[in-house]
């Protein structure tokens, strides 16, 4: 019932922002300057042949008639038509939705299995300890270190020394399962790398508040062993902030890395929505910005549905 | 008589961003079985970090530097982490300011109540526990998380807690002062309750004289870290030797409401970053003399208590009435 009632708002804010984003997207990709035609035909193009470009997209249209159509569309789960392949976007995106998929959830294992362990320990180990040092290390390299910068530099050594690990040459898990990890794991750990530092940072400074909260006092007064205070006191009051960051990351990492996928060859949204851009073709911009928006708005909601699940307190009008 | 707490000279200093602050001054104090012991003194003289330092619970920028801090026989700072554990959870027990702060948020109270009382402690247990710190309906209480409680059944609950095992020593710091007015005796009344049943020693660290004067044995008067005048509540209140107890008392007198605060005597207590080498509380004295300002005090017995002022007890010192 609590839950309820703090999740219906939240419900009907996500639908407004949805339509927000649309409006966004299809009016910002319509402030670039130069069109499809360009595109298409060259910088040399006849007006005449413009106009039967125009025609033929609609794009002779008002903005407002236009934006309406697309959007009529897109409730009868029509995205449109790529300008460039012909094929119905949403087929495009599908095709290419698991192997994003696939790239985000590496990176995530990877992100949480370094920076929660990290996370914890910097936030409970005195400060000459070893592996506090080694988490400060690890959250200040995965800060400042760009993923074009780690991915390059991993590119060059596995192209030199093969190592097991393959650089391009995309091949899908259900074909050649270890094929498909060889290729996958340097992008995912490229990727990982801020992920690494992101939960790290965020885990540290949650448990190093809680540390200095009244309850714990209260737990080491009556005597509770550390390892216990850490597991029924400190992970769940600090877990809020950790969710955060993580959900968003996640968020982040299903709207298609645009730099990673297009550095190592891998076919993702990311690539697709580059692309896509790259050939002003707006039916697969804007329904790659509108897809990567929910996905955000959608796991979002259930990082707000998480906070209610771990903090008794929210939802309940008392804070 | 044997002691349930025995602290000689102890010092402890908190290494602070702006330098230290030399938090107790060299505490000498026992605690037999079964009394109750008020400590009182303004803001800042020391009070909680001497109740904190008998579970040796302080933060960790706070350092022993001197002395040492026996309970039931243990030296507190210098017994193994294992030994110090068990201590805190079969010996000890602690009341906190604020409860709402000192319990957890996201466990339920009866998930709590477990963890003081043992694991075998089943919810019969839990709710008989909870029924003996005067809780109503002990089994809605226990499916309870903290925000759903008021303030008052908040400190029940921990009041019941820190009695799980029946500790030997009940500390009570500010037990409840962030209560409301109307319920504090009731609260205090339960915990001293608990504390004759289980027969422990009770330290009450406070502001409140009245509530002192009501509950405690025995009184000990903190400034500038350290105890400036102890011993029998009623000696100590009603003829007061100190010079700084008298005008404690004084600042109280006026308005004497149960619960009220004292109010603060003109000039401010001391910050010590080093051991004090004179009376510190000499700046603030109305009857202090040449030496107050060089030599330092150490305890005397006067007028059946141990107070620590050069002039106590001599000729020169100017009889007031405290009251
Ligand atoms: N964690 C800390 N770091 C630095 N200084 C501290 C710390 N805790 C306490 N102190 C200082 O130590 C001195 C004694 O503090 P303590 O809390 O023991 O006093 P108190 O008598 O309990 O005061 P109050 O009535 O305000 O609770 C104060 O000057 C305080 O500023
Ligand atoms: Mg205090």
């Amino acid at each position: 019932m609590r839950i309820l009632f703090y999740f219906l708002p939240k419900l009907a804010v996500a639908a407004i922002t949805m339509l927000g984003v649309s409006a966004l997207v299809f009016l910002s990709l319509r402030m670039i300057p130069g069109g499809y035609a360009d595109v298409l035909l060259g910088p040399f193009v006849t007006p005449e042949a413009r106009e039967a470009i125009a025609v033929r997209y609609g794009l002779d249209q008002p903005l407002l008639i236009q934006y309406l159509n697309w959007l009529g569309a897109l409730f009868q789960g029509d995205l449109g038509v790529s300008m460039v392949t012909r094929a119905p976007v949403l087929d495009e995106f599908l095709r290419r939705a698991p192997v994003t998929l696939e790239l985000a959830l590496l990176a995530l294992i990877v992100a949480l299995a370094g920076g929660l362990p990290l996370g914890i320990l910097a936030g409970i180990a005195p400060p000459d300890h070893r592996g506090g040092l080694l988490a400060r290390l690890v959250g200040a390299l995965g800060a400042s270190v760009p993923d074009f910068v780690l991915g390059s530099l991993l590119i060059f050594v596995f192209s030199v020394w093969s190592l097991w690990l393959r650089v391009g040459g995309y091949v899908g898990p259900i074909e050649d399962p270890v094929g498909n990890l060889r290729v996958m794991l340097l992008p995912a750990l490229t990727l990982s790398l801020f992920g690494i530092a992101l939960v790290l940072r965020t885990t540290r400074d949650a448990v190093l508040r809680v540390m200095t909260e009244g309850h714990i006092t209260t737990a080491l007064a009556r005597g509770e062993r550390p390892i216990d205070i850490v597991r029924l006191h400190v992970l769940r009051n600090a877990a809020i902030p950790v969710v955060t960051v993580v959900t968003t990351y996640f968020g982040f990492l299903l709207g298609g890395a645009v730099v990673v996928e297009v550095l190592f060859s891998i076919p993702g949204i990311g690539f697709f929505i580059f692309s896509g851009l790259e050939n002003r073709d707006y039916a697969i911009v804007q329904a790659g910005v509108l897809i990567a928006a929910a996905v955000f708005i959608t796991i979002n909601m259930l990082a707000d549905l998480a906070y209610a699940l771990i903090d008794p307190r929210v939802g309940s009008g008392r804070h | 008589m044997s002691h349930i707490v025995t602290c000689e000279n102890l010092v402890v200093t908190y290494r602070a961003s702006n330098g230290p602050v030399r938090a107790l001054d060299g505490v000498d104090l026992t605690i037999s079985e079964g009394e109750t012991l008020a400590i009182v003194g303004e803001s800042g003289s020391g009070k909680s970090t001497l109740g904190m330092a008998m579970g040796r619970l302080l933060p960790a920028e706070a350092e022993r530097e001197d002395g040492r801090m026996d309970v039931a026989g243990q030296p507190v700072f210098d017994i193994a982490a294992n030994d110090l554990r068990e201590l805190r959870r079969d010996l000890l027990g602690f009341v906190f300011q604020n409860p709402m702060v000192a319990l957890d948020p996201t466990m339920r109270i009866g998930r709590q109540m477990q963890r003081a009382m043992g694991r075998r402690a089943g919810s019969e247990e839990i709710h008989a526990l909870l029924e003996r710190a005067e809780l109503d309906d002990p089994a809605r209480v226990a499916k309870s998380f903290p925000h759903q409680l008021s303030g008052g059944m908040a400190q029940r609950v921990v009041i019941a807690m820190a009695s799980a095992r029946t500790p030997r020593l009940l500390i009570a710091d500010e037990p409840t002062a962030s209560l409301d007015a109307s319920i504090r005796d009731k609260v205090m009344g339960t915990l001293c309750r608990l504390r004759a049943e289980s027969g422990a020693s009770l330290v009450i660290l406070s502001h409140d004289v009245h509530m002192i004067a009501r509950h405690a044995d025995r009184v000990a008067v903190m400034y500038g870290g350290r105890i400036v005048e102890q011993g029998p509540t009623g000696r100590v209140l009603d003829a007061p030797v100190h010079p700084y107890t008298r005008a404690l008392l004084k600042a109280a007198a006026g308005h004497e409401k149960p619960g009220d605060w004292l109010t603060p005597i003109p000039g401010t207590p001391p910050l010590l970053s080093a051991r004090c080498a004179a009376c510190s509380f000499e700046p603030r004295c109305t009857v202090s003399e040449e030496n107050c300002h060089t030599t330092r005090p150490e305890p005397r017995e006067v007028e059946g208590r141990e107070v620590l002022c050069l002039l106590a007890g001599t000729q020169t010192e100017p009889k007031e009435a405290a009251r």
